[in-house]
């Protein structure tokens, strides 16, 4: 006769397997950056290296700006989405649409060169700043509104049937839980923001993308400079999965222990 | 005069063309227990969800201990109930749900102190010596600490109880309350219910798929089929002696599956 052995459950498991992905990224990206720092003081790399790091600051700027933008205009307009007044429904819906259905690249335009026709001029880390976050705003809007819509409809009845005020079942009962279901889609958007952030060389800002094109043609590098700045971006992307993962660990602590 | 507790008058719901409560009539008493029997689709669980407001009705009005619910008082007339009306009405009436509806991010014991706190306004030390004492009541008091994932349906359903009691509600509304469990956890749900009903403090209206308990603790109990009560009367009257054929079939059916 067959016993089942004792097995893991899925919860375990899937614990276990997120924890040594974690660990071999973590080590590779160190290992990347020990190699790029030995590059940087003993090679010829140190030549163009400076002037890619200096960019790698500004773009982590860019994006750090970017996201605190895009997270406030996702939430504040994909719960307006849902909102019962028309005018704040009917305000989030034309600035979803609008920002999901141009380009990027022509926001950003309208912003640095357009704006200034209509006597405001924006710096160009404000013009970039204010076009990302917008842009991707209007895409988060459209998780956030998901995510909320998909917290079991119960939940907010057992709100009314605890006689809880509007506001009180949206931050203490609905967004807590609707954030767990947030996240894996909020950082996919994080990570793609912070790949966009290289569009701001169109409007003059030096981040690690216009260093890597000013340096390759003062040096001629191109492998190596195009490696580098790749693996830049890589490795911010990085961070933000292991953010998004910790948090998604901590708003589901309570939800995965099932006996 | 003493008004019924709860009182339907000339009720309608509809759901686009179909109508799920046809002008009901309907009147519970302070103290009674009353239980609402019936086929799937004939409105009962309706009737204690638009009780609740969670869902509007399109037409008559509901009256908690003589005051309206759906309609306020404005210089005579009754006109729709601003929300502040609707929540202050509201608060006497609580409900405990088919699948528990117990908050997944709070433990047992933030579950029931969630309304007292944020709601009531009450402090926080305040508000745990009363959710402890219900949480002792319906047996659960080592559980405080644990999330509803870590409870079985028929503990997490009895921390759901003891939710309600602990906003002091005067009418207690049951929909279903042990359809989603396991068979032998309906028991430890029922006897928490029969001590409710018994202590005589709440008007209980309570929506079962359980003829023998809704038998045993109602003072009343009502036959609803296709949006009407068609059949109402004590519980040996209404079992023992049904009037009505449809009734007669329902138990019938009911009877003999188990």
């Amino acid at each position: 006769m067959k016993e089942p052995g004792p097995t893991n459950g899925p919860g375990n498991t899937k614990h276990l397997r997120g924890m040594s992905m974690n660990r071999i990224a973590i080590v590779s990206a160190l290992i990347a950056f020990l190699v790029g720092m030995t590059f940087a003081t003993f090679s010829e790399m140190r030549v163009f290296l400076p002037a890619i790091l200096k960019g790698a600051v500004v773009t982590v700027q860019v994006s750090i700006l970017s996201i605190a933008l895009f997270l406030f205009m996702s939430v504040i307009s994909g719960i307006g989405r849902l909102s019962a007044n028309r005018p704040i429904r009917w305000a989030s819906i034309f600035y979803i649409e609008v920002f999901r259905g141009t380009s990027l690249l022509v926001i950003l335009f309208w912003m640095f060169f357009v704006m200034p026709e209509f006597g405001v001029t924006l710096s160009p880390m404000v013009a970039g700043v204010t076009a990302i976050g917008l842009n991707f705003g209007a895409y988060g809007a459209e998780v956030v509104r998901g995510a909320i819509a998909a917290v079991p409809k119960g939940q907010t009845e057992a709100t009314i049937a605890l006689n809880m005020a509007p506001y009180k079942r949206l931050t203490r009962i609905v967004l807590p839980q609707a954030i767990a279901i947030m996240i894996p889609g909020m950082s996919n958007l994080t990570i793609e923001l912070i790949k966009a952030t290289a569009l701001v060389s169109a409007v003059t800002l030096v981040d690690i993308t216009y260093a890597a094109v000013q340096q390759n043609q003062l040096h001629y590098r191109t492998v190596e400079i195009f490696f580098i700045t790749m693996l830049l971006y890589y490795v911010f992307a990085q961070f933000v999965r292991f953010g998004g993962e910790a948090l998604e660990e901590h708003y589901t602590r309570h939800l995965s222990k099932r006996v | 005069m003493t008004h019924p507790m709860i009182q339907f008058d000339k009720v309608l719901k509809a759901y686009g063309a179909l109508q799920v409560l046809k002008d009901l009539d309907f009147s519970v008493d302070n103290g009674e227990v009353v239980s609402i029997i019936g086929p799937s689709g004939s409105g009962k669980t309706t009737v204690l969800r638009v009780l609740m407001t969670l869902e509007g009705i399109q037409g008559g009005t509901m009256y908690v201990n003589g005051e309206p619910l759906n309609k306020m008082n404005v210089d005579g007339q009754l006109v729709d109930a601003s929300k502040a009306h609707i929540r202050r009405i509201r608060s006497k009436i609580g409900m405990v749900f088919q699948s528990f509806n117990l908050f997944p991010h709070m433990t047992a014991l933030d579950n029931c102190n969630e309304s007292p706190i944020h709601t009531q306004g009450k402090s926080k030390a305040e508000a745990t010596e009363e959710s402890m004492r219900l949480l002792e009541m319906v047996g659960l008091a080592e559980k405080a600490n644990h999330y509803p994932s870590q409870l079985s349906g028929g503990q997490q359903q009895r921390v759901a109880i003891a939710r309600t009691l602990a906003m002091h509600p005067e009418i207690l509304l049951f929909d279903e309350p042990t359809s989603a469990l396991d068979p032998e956890m309906v028991g430890e749900v029922l006897e928490v219910i029969r001590d409710l009903a018994k202590s005589g403090d709440y008007t209980m209206l309570l929506v079962t798929h359980q003829m023998g308990f809704a038998r045993e603790v109602s003072d009343r109990v009502c036959f609803f089929d296709g949006g009407k009560m068609v059949e109402q009367g004590k519980p040996d009257d209404l079992f023992g002696n049904p009037q009505h054929d449809r009734l007669k079939q329902f138990l019938s059916k009911v009877l003999e599956a188990g």
